[in-house]
């Protein structure tokens, strides 16, 4: 297959309604609130939440548009052949600290961030070459059909080569992005100061003077920032808070493409830690226990909907799958009782702040049926992290419906997939499923692979889906008429390319 | 005085050594493993053992701690396990917001107390008295973090008198800097008000009782000028005891009541430092922590030489 | 001793309002126990049983205290907080007295570099915040209940560990100086069993201490999530939960946070009331004056001579009072009537509790809190004090009245210079300059016979010699040249050489100032060597007046009679012979008759009706047999 695509035309529509966009000098301030703490800011070393942090510095090679399919960004086109992507990079771009962006550059990026590992994003690719200076070919492992996917992603975003070297590259980001990050404003564990990068690329799509992204995990404190006008638009997970910003008339909530899909995850598949999770009638008796629509509107505030499945809709998702698990608790008592587990058992469950009340919400329905389950605090920031370890028998984390079903494979299904610590292999009949899933690139042909796949998973039951929820933005209402805010599809990060401060 | 000062700043050196000892051994023997906590599950055999080899963590902890302790004299606390933050930036970045907060809780519980201890003093069993020791048995019985949550809801969610969460440093503007440290101070010096308020009328019972009292009083000064010159000065002796020992109260519950107000200052340094077992950072934190401790008891000590004439060396 | 003493409450709370306050505070701790212990049947629902559909409801029928955010009934969950603080309380206290108090009993009694470095240890431990080592320790041992209660007993052993050290160092001390061991026990038995008596008082303070702040900790690590782990119930993960929906239902914050409040305040209530019965109560005040009552005119007096055109002094039909708040009045001094001139030295001589300090302190308007004069007057130089308005009398203080007290020690405040202080009476009283004042604070302290008064001025009274500080005290009495000084005992804490020194320069300065002086002393030998004229003062009333030579030369009141031959014989040096027999009686506890009756050899039935004071010439006396000695004196 191959796949041009005409830059320039695309390119207008990524940035949206910022057309027009004078020369001016840019101007005011932005400031936008995560709800996870900064972990890292070196993007190959980068997993879970926080992208807002690295956007303004780091571009990537390629951009969604409002369908979510791929665009130019750094890269203007690509092809793909086989085993080989072949990148064609736009010309006359230069990193923040004046080293020239080209094949050399890419190609350093992309080795790295296969050396080290991190990047799901990458796992596929073997090895990227320069062909020439604005060419650069890009071998895979495997047929990935998100490859570009990815490299709008983390996986795309380009470091400056020479700062690959420095050891506190994790708080020093240097990128090709419209801003520099300003370590000097910045306060560790506050607020990430960014200011206007004076080599941009492209400096008519620079309209701010600055951008801040304050770090507060606090909902609370995330709504009185918003409520006082201390930010301009933050993150919201499906929370009283979220609710109360819908709610309000001087605020709003913005309810962005794409979504996050709550689920558990049973990592001890083999029960080496915890015995009754080999058992996938404890598996299936947990899945019965929790009544995802009394979840939906206690705890995600009915902004949310139950889901049995990854992709709720969509070419990926299955019909048949929904009410899979009815809510019956009846039903889960006798499939723990045959499973010989009638008195229940006890597991650990890592818990960041934002999930508290969730995982409490699901303790209690499990405590229902009998099963103990013990919440353990971890750093926010550290969950995705934790996740991937041993450390704990089950996890939580939410299936970002944007993402491409491959995925399900690299990270959950396979025995080295990132979030299979315990590294369970999958049944015959799953690996064979994962294996048809990457045989082509087109949706069609691979929907039947990922719908059965979402039967199967819904079977085993290792992955208990309980509730989708759409990305949520609580903004002002300046912010709300602001036409320069864009926000990435799918992504929670809103696009800093042509952004102008609120009036 | 200047030779009083420094011998008291020399007779410090050994308490802040042992602090550091402690530390470090007890930070030694947490459980995780700092090559762990960087590389996560990334990174081959090799890199484990360079990176150990690099951090020196192969090497016996006598000398960890001598190359520790050689680096914190100069200031230089070390880098974050976690990320390559600079402890001592880290730390002398939120310090100023844990310390204006104890620093404006210590103010207020000094004043509010002071002031609560010598009107119960002056009229015993009056209704002042009665109002003053049932809000400071109160008054210490009550959460600091609770009361923040209390006043949030009235003062911030209801009337938007204060900003509910959040903190100004001083140089952007004093204004907001004052509004954003009111009610986590107010909740933070509730307790400590309360425990001066009872030291100060004992104490104020006390010295009003002495012959000194009525002396003053016989020479025809004034009630006003006794209570507040003579009978105060010495009252203060023994508060400045339980100063010492409340504000660092206060510095520990600063820690909390930070939760509460969502302030990025040490004690949320150290929730985070705590539960990532960032070990350079406790560290640090312990360290700098206990010297402010150390010199706020310096200032008290003086202060205490000050008032007490006995204390001073003739 | 001042006789003031007796006059201040040592009780500070009524009995009542105190056994009310303990008998809540206790009853409040038994319930919480009840509920801890019978929480599983008493509670209405499973602490941990969720309703979402129901979350966040307030107040209903169905639950009490509405439900949280999953819909868990509060009441419940509250009831189980209960047996987690009952739980934290308990495990941490015991922890911190397991660990604390066997340590400190073994470094106490083994000394030398155990006790040595073990304290530095402490001592660094205290240096730094408690929440902080409990974190520190928490990092090590990991978050939960058990691991935060033992990071808090750990925390909380270093006081009970000084506690116990520092009930060993003192008992050793006094083991030693019983020199016990000549009886043969071995020193550590005899700690043993010296020990355990005296460590359990500060011990259970402490330990109701540590309770009240075992609480509060917990509450504050399971808030920042260190502590107890959801979904389990402890009073503060409700309030975790609590913060999180106070825009949506305040009143979560409400239940868990009463019930903390309510459990530390009764517990340290109780530590407060335990406290003070094991004596280290602080120091309590005495009640306020009720309000100041209206004084009585005096009776007509006839004892007094009319006043002359040199009299300073004159107190006429003086009653002062003890004036409980709605109480009745006890009197403490009744019907005194007296008058001194310029140039005159009268002494005021009694025992404890005869009035004697009260009568000066009375003149001042400086009775103590509770203590008014009901009835008569006091001129000074002509004007009424008591008819002067508190503003007034302060003029009338230093200016024309001073005071010199019994301890010059503790009469001149520790805090300033003496010379500052004679200094700051000169600025305020006499609104001289700093310079000027100075000049005549130097000029006093030379004339009250201090050498190097420029140096002694910038000296703080504990530098100063007793004798020489009573010399400084005389000199601020006398810097406004008052026209009366009253000197309440001034030599009595002084060396006898000393005190002959300072009555020397009392009759000097009034040589050359002319004041009168009111000259309150028990040492007859004292008075008759400085006084002019002695009053002779027996429970509130005066019994006997007369010349310092007639006095002794013809005691005619039997109480003086006894005070006489009480006094030692000047050369002799021996300590005086007891013989009147019992005591003064306590006011309230007075005869109704003659007040010496119940003491007195001659009592006859005559003596038990009230007994006038009767005289002339400046001889007065208050005994029905009066006439009798007077014969026995001429015979």
């Amino acid at each position: 297959m191959k796949k041009t695509i005409a830059g320039s035309v695309l390119l207008a529509l990524a940035m949206g309604l910022a057309a027009g966009g004078a020369m001016a000098e840019p101007t005011g301030q932005f400031r936008f609130a995560d709800q996870v703490r900064l972990v890292t800011m070196d993007p190959q070393r980068h997993s879970g939440g926080g992208i807002p942090y690295l956007r303004p510095v780091y571009e990537s090679l390629f951009e969604l548009d409002d369908e979510g399919l791929p665009v130019p960004m750094l890269a203007t086109g690509y092809t793909v052949e086989g085993d080989t992507v072949t990148l064609t990079l736009r010309e006359g771009v230069t990193f923040s600290n004046g080293e020239p962006f080209n094949a050399a550059a890419v190609v350093a990026n992309i080795n790295r961030g296969v050396e080290i590992g991190v990047l799901e994003g990458l796992l596929s690719v073997a090895s990227a070459e320069a062909i020439d200076d604005t060419t650069v070919r890009i071998t895979m492992r495997e047929a990935d059909p998100s490859i570009i996917m990815a490299l709008a992603g983390t996986a795309g975003m380009m470091i400056a080569p020479a700062a690959m070297d420095d050891p506190a590259l994790d708080r020093n980001p240097v990128g090709t992005g419209p801003f520099v990050y300003n370590a000097e404003e910045s306060r560790e564990g506050e607020v990430r100061v960014y200011t206007p990068n004076p080599t941009y690329w492209e400096p008519e799509e620079q309209d701010l003077a600055r951008f801040e992204v304050w770090e507060i995990p606090d909902d609370t404190a995330r709504l009185n920032a918003l409520r006082t006008g201390q930010i301009d638009a933050g993150i919201w997970l499906s929370n009283p808070q979220a609710a109360m910003i819908d709610r309000s008339p001087d605020l709003q909530l913005i309810r962005n493409s794409g979504g996050l899909n709550y689920h558990v995850i049973i990592s001890d598949r083999a029960g080496s830690v915890v015995p009754a999770f080999a058992d996938r009638r404890v598996r299936q008796a947990m899945a019965y226990a929790i009544n995802r629509e009394a979840f939906n509107q206690a705890i995600l505030f009915g902004l949310g909907e139950a889901t049995w499945q990854a992709y709720p809709t969509g070419p990926w998702s299955n019909p048949d799958l929904s009410e899979r698990y009815p809510y019956d608790p009846e039903r889960a008592r006798e499939l723990l009782a045959e499973a010989g587990y009638a008195d229940g058992f006890t597991f650990d469950m890592p818990s960041i702040p934002i999930y508290q009340s969730r995982l409490e919400a699901l303790a209690g329905f499990f405590a229902d049926v009998g099963i103990t389950m013990n919440i353990v605090p971890v750093e926010p920031g550290t969950l995705a992290r934790r996740s991937r370890t041993t450390d704990f028998p089950a996890t939580n984390l939410v299936w970002n419906t944007v993402g491409d079903p491959k995925y399900l494979g690299l990270r959950y299904l396979n025995a080295d997939g990132a979030y299979n610590p315990f590294q369970g292999a999958p049944s015959e009949d799953m690996a064979a499923l994962v294996a048809q899933g990457l045989q082509s690139v087109d949706t069609a042909e691979r929907s039947p692979a990922y719908r059965q796949m979402a039967a199967q998973i819904a079977d085993e039951a290792f992955l208990i889906f309980v509730a989708n929820t759409p990305i949520l933005f609580g903004v002002s209402n300046a912010t709300a008429e602001n036409p320069t805010v864009h926000y990435r599809y799918g992504q929670d990060t809103i696009d800093m390319r042509g952004l102008a401060p609120n009036q | 005085m200047f030779r009083l000062l420094l011998r008291r700043l020399l007779a410090l050196v050994p308490l802040l050594f042992l602090v550091s000892v402690l530390t470090f051994s007890f930070t030694a023997m947490l459980p995780s493993d700092p090559v762990d906590l960087i590389l996560g599950d990334t990174g081959t055999t090799e890199q484990h053992d360079m990176l150990r080899e690099r951090m020196g963590l192969n090497d016996p902890v006598v000398v960890r701690y001598a190359r520790w302790l050689g680096n914190a004299v100069q200031g230089d606390l070390g880098t974050s396990f976690f990320n390559s933050v600079d402890v001592t930036r880290a730390v002398m970045q939120r310090m100023p917001v844990t310390l204006s907060l104890t620093a404006v809780a210590a103010l207020i519980a000094i004043a509010t107390g002071i002031a609560a201890g010598v009107a119960a003093a002056l009229y015993p069993r009056s209704w002042i008295d009665r109002l003053a020791t049932i809000g400071a048995t109160f008054g210490q019985a009550v959460p600091n973090f609770w009361f923040g949550l209390i006043l949030v809801a009235i003062f911030a969610v209801n009337l938007h008198w204060f900003p509910a969460t959040g903190f100004t440093p001083i140089s952007q503007s004093p204004w907001d800097w004052l509004r954003s440290v009111t009610l986590p101070a107010v909740a933070l010096g509730l307790s400590s008000s309360a425990a001066i308020a009872r030291q100060v009328r004992s104490a104020m019972v006390g010295v009003l009782q002495m012959d000194y009292i009525r002396a003053a009083r016989a020479q025809g000064l004034s009630a006003r000028r006794v209570i507040l010159r003579h009978a105060l000065t010495n009252a203060m002796v023994p508060v400045i005891a339980v100063l010492s020992f409340q504000i660092t109260v206060l510095l520990g519950g600063a820690l909390i009541v930070e939760q509460v107000f969502a302030i990025n200052g040490l004690g949320t340094l150290a929730i985070t430092a705590v539960r990532q077992q960032d070990i350079p950072m406790i560290q640090g934190l312990v360290l700098v922590m206990v010297g402010m401790v150390v010199l706020v008891q310096l200032a008290t000590d003086i202060l205490y030489g000050l008032l007490n004439p006995k204390a001073r060396p003739s | 001793m001042t006789q003031a003493t007796p006059l201040r409450p040592r009780k500070l709370r009524r009995p009542g309002a105190s056994g009310l306050i303990t008998g809540t505070a206790i009853l409040i701790l038994l319930v919480l126990a009840v509920l801890a212990l019978a929480a599983d049947w008493i509670t209405p629902y499973d602490p941990l049983r969720q309703n979402l559909m129901h979350a966040l409801q307030g107040p209903s029928a169905n639950h009490w205290l509405g439900t949280d955010d999953l819909g868990r009934d509060v009441l419940s969950r509250l009831i189980y907080g209960c047996r987690i603080a009952v739980i934290a309380a308990a495990e941490a206290t015991a922890i911190a007295i397991l660990l604390g108090v066997p340590l400190g009993l073994f470094i106490g009694y083994r000394g030398g570099w155990w006790d040595w470095i073990t304290m530095r240890v402490v001592e660094a431990v205290v240096s730094i915040p408690g929440i902080m080592v409990a974190i520190v320790i928490i990092a090590l041992l990991g978050a939960g209940l058990h691991r935060a209660m033992i990071a808090l007993g750990i925390l909380f052993s270093t006081s009970f560990l000084r506690l116990a050290r520092g009930v060993v160092l003192a008992e050793r001390e006094e083991v030693y100086v019983r020199s016990a061991r000549v009886i043969g026990a071995s020193d550590s038995r005899i700690l043993v069993r010296h020990i355990f008596p005296n460590i359990a008082p500060p011990l259970i303070v402490q330990v109701t201490l540590t309770v009240g702040a075992v609480l509060l900790s917990e509450a504050g690590l399971s808030f920042i999530g260190l502590g107890v782990q959801p979904p389990h119930a402890s009073w503060g993960t409700m309030l975790n939960t609590a913060a999180n929906y106070m825009d949506l239902n305040w009143f979560l914050a409400v239940p868990p946070g009463v019930a903390i409040i309510v459990t530390v305040l009764s517990v340290n209530l109780l530590g407060d009331v335990i406290r003070d019965n094991v004596g280290r109560g602080i120091a309590t005040a005495p009640s306020a004056a009720a309000r100041r009552r209206k004084v009585r005119p005096a009776e007509p007096v006839t004892v007094l001579p009319a006043p002359t055109e040199d009299e300073v002094l004159r107190i006429e039909g003086l009653t002062a009072a003890i004036v409980p708040e709605g109480g009745t009045e006890t009197p403490i001094i009744t019907d005194l009537s007296l008058s001194t001139k310029r140039g005159e030295t009268l002494g005021l001589v009694g025992e404890s509790g005869s009035g004697k300090t009260l009568t000066g302190l009375s003149v001042l308007g400086l009775l103590g809190a509770g203590v008014q004069v009901t009835q008569g007057a006091i001129k000074l130089n002509g004007t009424d004090l008591l008819t002067l308005k508190p503003r007034e009398l302060e003029q009338v203080r230093g200016n024309q009245v001073a005071m010199v007290f019994q301890d010059p020690t503790t009469s001149l405040n520790p805090a300033f210079t003496v010379g500052s202080q004679i200094a700051e009476v000169l600025r305020t009283k006499q609104g001289l300059t700093k310079a000027e004042a100075w000049e005549k604070v130097v000029e006093l302290i030379h004339r009250v016979g201090i050498p190097r008064p420029e140096e002694r001025a910038r000296a703080y009274p504990h530098e100063l010699s007793g004798g020489m500080a009573q010399r400084i005290a005389i000199a601020r009495a006398l810097s406004c040249n008052p026209s009366l000084l009253i000197a309440d005992e001034p030599t009595t804490a002084l060396d006898v050489t000393v005190q002959q020194e300072i009555l020397d320069l009392f009759r000097d300065l009034q040589d050359e100032y002319g004041m009168a002086i009111l000259f309150v002393t028990h040492d007859l030998a004292v008075a008759a060597d400085i006084c002019d004229r002695i009053s002779v003062l027996y429970a509130g009333q005066m019994v006997e007046m007369a010349p310092v030579a007639e006095l002794f030369a013809d005691p005619r009141h039997p109480y003086t009679r006894g005070l006489l031959s009480a006094m030692p014989h000047a050369a002799s040096g021996e300590p005086p012979l007891p013989t009147i027999r019992g005591s003064v009686p306590r006011p309230g506890a007075w005869p109704v008759g003659c007040r010496f009756g119940n003491r007195c050899d001659f009592h006859t039935a005559a003596c038990d009706h009230p007994v006038p004071l009767e005289g002339q010439n400046g001889r007065l006396i208050r005994c029905v047999h009066a006439e009798r000695f007077k014969l026995e004196a001429a015979s």
